[in-house]
């Protein structure tokens, strides 16, 4: 199981393509939020979640993609859905 | 309450793939999927629904001051499609919202309200100085009044939009 540095590291690696905001990606902790903070298009926040699917081999459901809207959120939701693996 | 938004086709082709696997099923509704995949010119319709769900949720967040990332829940009706002009609604939990967009080259422009009169009053303004409030939400000053405005950027286009 990994820690929550190594998701939120593997998360930056994903969000990085969408990113818009290179000072507040360097910075990017759990209190960032994606689309805010980054300057993520909210066309990009598909993308975002369908890279997280792929990567972490897990299906986000509708209810947990509408409150993907943060850092926090995010790691929140690969957490649960690794430990129900 | 008004909302807009702008999709500059040429700019979404550089930062979206929309038939990416997943994409479609993950922001459009089953019918809405179904308008896009039989129309002749699929990518159109894909930033058509988009730009209305986009200038909606625009009137929702300032309704309600929450963030979601709610695309699928937002149910795109078209009732008049010409040339270049679409007319339709989006529904929300059984609240509708109409919508006008404006189809020209590859610039798609929406306007949404949720009355149809103010709907036909919504006009373009110069993007002057728009000022931000408390919760993020834009405004401008006219004759000393704090007049709400909608604030659409993509691509080579900005659109700000009042009453």
């Amino acid at each position: 199981m990994m820690n929550k540095e190594q998701l939120i590291g593997k998360l930056k690696i994903i969000v990085k393509p969408y990113t818009n905001n290179p000072e507040a990606y360097e910075n990017m902790d759990e209190g960032t939020g994606f689309i805010d903070d980054l300057r993520i298009n909210s066309a990009n926040l598909v993308d975002i979640i369908l890279d997280i699917e792929e990567t972490f081999d897990i299906t986000i459901d509708n209810d947990d993609m509408e409150r993907m809207l943060d850092v926090k959120a995010a790691i929140e939701i690969i957490e649960a859905k690794l430990a129900g693996k | 309450m008004i909302g807009n938004d702008v999709v500059d086709i040429e700019q979404a082709r550089l930062e979206s793939d929309w038939r990416r696997r997943g994409f479609l099923e993950k922001l459009f509704t089953y019918s809405e999927r179904e308008a896009i995949t039989l129309h002749p010119e699929p990518e159109t319709m894909v930033w058509l629904f988009w730009s209305m769900k986009e200038a909606v949720y625009k009137i929702w967040n300032r309704q309600t001051l929450k963030a979601s990332y709610i695309p699928h829940l937002l149910e795109c009706r078209i009732d008049t499609f010409d040339k270049n002009s679409v007319t339709g609604c989006v529904e929300y939990k059984k609240a509708i919202f109409y919508t006008q967009t404006m189809i020209k080259g590859n610039i798609i422009k929406s306007l949404a309200a949720d009355d149809l009169l103010e709907l036909a009053h919504i006009k373009e303004i110069a993007p002057d100085i728009i000022y931000k409030d408390s919760d993020g939400l834009p405004y401008i000053y006219d004759s000393g009044s704090k007049i709400p405005v909608s604030v659409s950027h993509h691509g080579r286009i900005t659109q700000v939009v009042r009453l």
